[in-house]
């Protein structure tokens, strides 16, 4: 019964196989090659036309050509850095209550609740950002700051509501869990003997936590800011619709209460608009720059996690 | 037996490395057709290595070499025949039962022909039940074919491994230890149906078990350190060993 | 003395942890409340089978952005599925540790991290430039290679935990590589592997910024999949944005089925793998 086909039959469907796997592979590669090639091609126009001061630039206009693209880079730095310090606190809260002292019950709803936080498109954050947050930060939070401490600059009025903190605030919420779930992975993985060690020496879990679990996990809370960090650099829809899209911040307003553009939201606003070479140039320039600076945290994400599972190994 | 004059297993000058590491030293033997071949001896002595030359499975690892002659009724396995072939005719069961969880009880038995479209499904149904039937599986598992071969207990696991292998009708069957993860009285249905086997096919069958070896076996050899020590039947390797080594091992004196 | 206030530590520890743990559930029921409140209103049989009315009259649908989020989605997967698959299986079964495998890995592992408003500006440069008009297969082109890194990972990993046990019996039955790979591996490994899809699925559903410069929007039924086609996460984007009251709410509405669409997914996610933990495969 056996044996009728030939081996040789099978081995050459086994090469065929072997080629599909290598190109669908192949594929992989030659398009991230292609992406940051298309990129580069597509900046081409503003790396030429507006040479370096694109970076250091604080203008926009592209009605006399000007493009400047300081105040995009920083505000998408500042409005990320805020929004992974808003995080982390919680994010780390989260984790240590799941890990420590969630009774094993509550930890399945937990892990749901967390993974549907992260599911939740970012479109939504961004209706519900604008229509239900905004208004009610606007009358509670910015209003009476404004009145009462405005005179500081970076607290100063008028109160819009859409503003950089109300995105970095909405990014919080965005990368909590995130950086939570990575955080309860890297903190389940203390050896169950140092932790027990500690326990039978007296320790309560509180302090088991903070002598052998985080500073286990040290380097893997930095993975997860790391992370939580790329994932709000690249944030586009809930940013564009919250931040108000004005190039006031932080040169003309320093206040965190303005108004203010990201690269992404500056790109996705006008994108559709940029006619002129140089103009679409500039926009994926600004695009080319995110690329980098989130490759950037994705790999010195990659490294601290890679260096933490072989000190786990260890 | 001893009217059978060709060998069905000749294995010459057979060395094997684990990258530099010499696993197996110049082993020489012969394997009559329709016996029990029991390998014996302490864990690292290279029985394990041994049978998986047997089958081309110890080229698998990257870095393992082998040299030395194979021949499988007088044609040799290296040189002569694919690998896919010889893993045909040549079929193994392991130490822990590896039935494949996503396949039902009966698509178990048939998966070697099943995978390579070997047969038609009527023809699957009645290979899967005649070798059920072989190692007295079929009516333990007859109403629960259509389940998960990972839903049967460890030893009717087993013994459904050993149907799979069978139903390539293999010219030997190779057995790494096939008992040690089970019962008693696993091990004891296990060994009967070793017995039967032979009736069909040749077996070589690896156990850290010396009592079993006598139990079951016509021919035994003990391994040491990579080198075939003694090879002979079962009863004059129990009763008057050559080897001091040999002795002391099936006496359970060793270390 | 100590003892106690090390144990009061603990205890507040404790409470800090829950409060700060149910601090951080409020903002999502908050956006399901908000979503199911306003987005109910908005939800009637012409909102479910009309096209949107043009500007300045009222009442419409968004039935050409339900299917078209669903076209777009199906034709990412039969794009990005297959090859995160074939992807995932070099990585598990067939790299070694040569520099092409650590370049496939690489490249998997980095298009993880790059933001999906770039996906879209790349599906802009090679095909919208090209072609000469914004396309729905672009924005598929777009979410599909979004699919690609969750469905190879999901893939790898889960092929990767199949215990070598089974390889091995695969291979003394002499069944060829393609085969033990596809039937046993990938077989015993496929839950992981649907799961992955499943996820990735979910995650395109939601994306929007690799559509605004694809897929663009449209107020009509589609004409072609080469034509600008509208989609629910567009379409909330547009609507919110509009100053229209009546535009807004159908946003909510728009809001509803979307969340409801990725949740369900999630939720079936969750329920099967929750059972496999409880079976302990």
């Amino acid at each position: 019964m056996q044996g009728k086909k030939s081996s040789s039959h099978y081995n050459r469907q086994d090469a065929v196989f072997k080629y599909l796997l290598i190109s669908a592979s192949l594929l992989v590669v030659g398009l991230f090659a292609a992406l940051f090639l298309m990129l580069i091609r597509g900046s081409l126009p503003s790396i030429l036309g507006n040479g370096l001061g694109f970076l250091t630039g604080t203008t926009w206009d592209p009605i006399n050509g000007i493009y400047g693209a300081l105040p995009a880079i920083l505000t998408t730095i500042v409005t990320s850095l805020l929004a992974v310090g808003i995080a982390i606190p919680v994010a780390l809260g989260i984790a240590i209550f799941f890990t420590e002292y969630a009774p094993v019950k509550a930890k399945f709803p937990l892990t749901v609740f967390i993974d549907l936080l992260a599911a939740i498109p970012s479109v939504i954050f961004g209706i519900w950002g604008l229509w239900i947050i905004a208004p009610l930060i606007k009358t509670y939070v910015q209003q009476p700051l404004v009145t009462s401490i405005g005179f500081i600059p970076i607290f100063g009025g008028p109160a819009y509501g859409i503003s950089l903190s109300l995105a970095s605030l909405i990014l919080a919420i965005m990368v909590i869990p995130i950086i939570a779930s990575l955080a309860i992975e890297l903190l389940s993985r203390t050896p169950i003997t140092l932790k027990e060690g500690m326990i039978s020496l007296g320790a309560t879990k509180w302090e088991s936590v903070m002598r052998v679990g985080l500073p286990f996990a040290r380097m893997g809370v930095i993975a997860a800011v790391m992370l939580g960090l790329g994932r709000a650099l690249g944030e586009t829809m809930a940013i564009t619709m919250v931040i108000g899209n004005s190039y006031m911040w932080p040169f003309a307003n320093p206040s965190i209460f303005a108004p203010a553009t990201s690269i992404t939201s500056k790109i996705a606003s006008e994108f559709y608009e940029a006619t002129s070479a140089i103009y679409a140039g500039s926009l994926i320039e600004l695009a080319l720059t995110l690329l980098i600076i989130t490759l950037a945290t994705n790999v010195a994400f990659r490294y601290i996690i890679n260096k933490t599972n072989k000190e786990a190994k260890r | 037996m001893d009217n059978c004059t060709y060998e069905k297993l000749d294995i010459s000058g057979l060395d094997a490395w684990f990258g530099d590491k010499q696993a197996l030293k110049g082993v020489s033997l012969r394997i009559k057709p329709k016996t029990v071949t029991a390998v014996i001896g302490p864990s690292g002595c290279g029985k394990s290595t041994f049978i998986r030359c047997i089958n081309r499975m110890h080229e698998l690892t990257p870095g393992n070499r082998v040299s030395g002659v194979v021949l499988l009724d007088g044609v040799d396995i290296y040189k002569s025949v694919d690998s896919m072939d010889v893993r045909r005719k040549v079929g193994m069961v392991f130490q822990k039962p590896n039935p494949f969880p996503n396949m039902s009880v009966s698509d178990n038995v048939v998966a070697g022909l099943k995978l390579i479209g070997a047969a038609s499904k009527k023809e699957l149904e009645a290979v899967a039940e005649e070798n059920l039937k072989a190692v007295g599986l079929w009516k333990e598992v007859e109403n629960d074919l259509k389940k998960s071969g990972a839903s049967l207990s460890g030893g009717q696991q087993q013994r459904l491994c050993i149907a799979r292998a069978l139903a390539m009708r293999p010219e030997i069957i190779l057995m790494d230890e096939p008992t040690s993860a089970l019962d008693p009285a696993s091990t004891a249905k296990i060994e009967d149906l070793v017995k039967t086997l032979k009736a069909e096919t040749t077996v070589i069958i690896i156990t850290h078990n010396v009592q079993q070896a006598a139990r079951i076996s016509d021919m035994t050899a003990f391994f040491y350190l990579g080198e075939l020590i003694e090879y002979g039947e079962t009863r004059t390797i129990f009763e008057s060993p050559k080897s001091p080594l040999t002795e002391r091992y099936i006496t359970g004196r060793f270390g | 003395m100590r003892m106690v206030s090390r144990k009061n530590k603990d205890r507040v520890a404790r409470w800090l942890s829950l409060a700060i743990t149910v601090l951080a559930i409020i903002p999502l029921l908050w956006i399901i409340c908000s979503v199911v409140v306003n987005g109910i209103s908005a939800i009637n049989l012409e909102f479910i089978t009309g096209v949107p009315a043009p500007y300045g009259e009222s009442g419409g649908g968004i039935a050409n952005a339900i299917f078209g989020t669903l076209i777009i989605n199906a034709m990412a997967s039969i794009f990005g599925i297959p090859v995160g698959i074939l992807t995932g299986m070099y990585l598990s079964e067939y790299a070694t540790k040569g520099k092409f495998s650590s370049a496939i890995r690489t490249s998997v592992e980095s298009f993880s991290g790059v933001p999906s408003i770039i996906f879209g500006i790349f599906a802009f440069t090679i095909i919208v430039t090209n072609v000469r008009h914004y396309t729905a297969l672009a924005a598929a082109f777009a979410l599909g290679i979004m699919m690609i890194p969750i469905v190879a990972k999901a893939t790898e990993e889960s092929m990767r935990v199949v215990s070598d046990d089974m390889r091995e019996a695969a291979i003394a039955l002499g069944v060829p590589k393609w085969v033990r790979t596809v039937k046993i591996v990938l077989g015993v490994a496929r839950g992981g592997v649907i799961t992955g899809s499943l996820l990735a699925f979910a995650r395109i559903s939601g994306e929007t910024a690799p559509l605004l410069f694809t897929a663009l929007f449209s107020f009509y039924w589609p004409t072609g999949i080469d034509q600008p086609m509208a989609t629910l996460q567009v379409l909330i984007y547009n609507f919110a944005l509009s100053g229209y009251q009546e535009r807004v709410l159908q946003a909510w509405g728009a809001s509803l089925l979307l969340v409801m669409l990725v949740v369900a997914i999630n939720i079936v996610v969750k329920i099967v793998t929750r059972q496999k933990y409880k079976e302990g495969i």
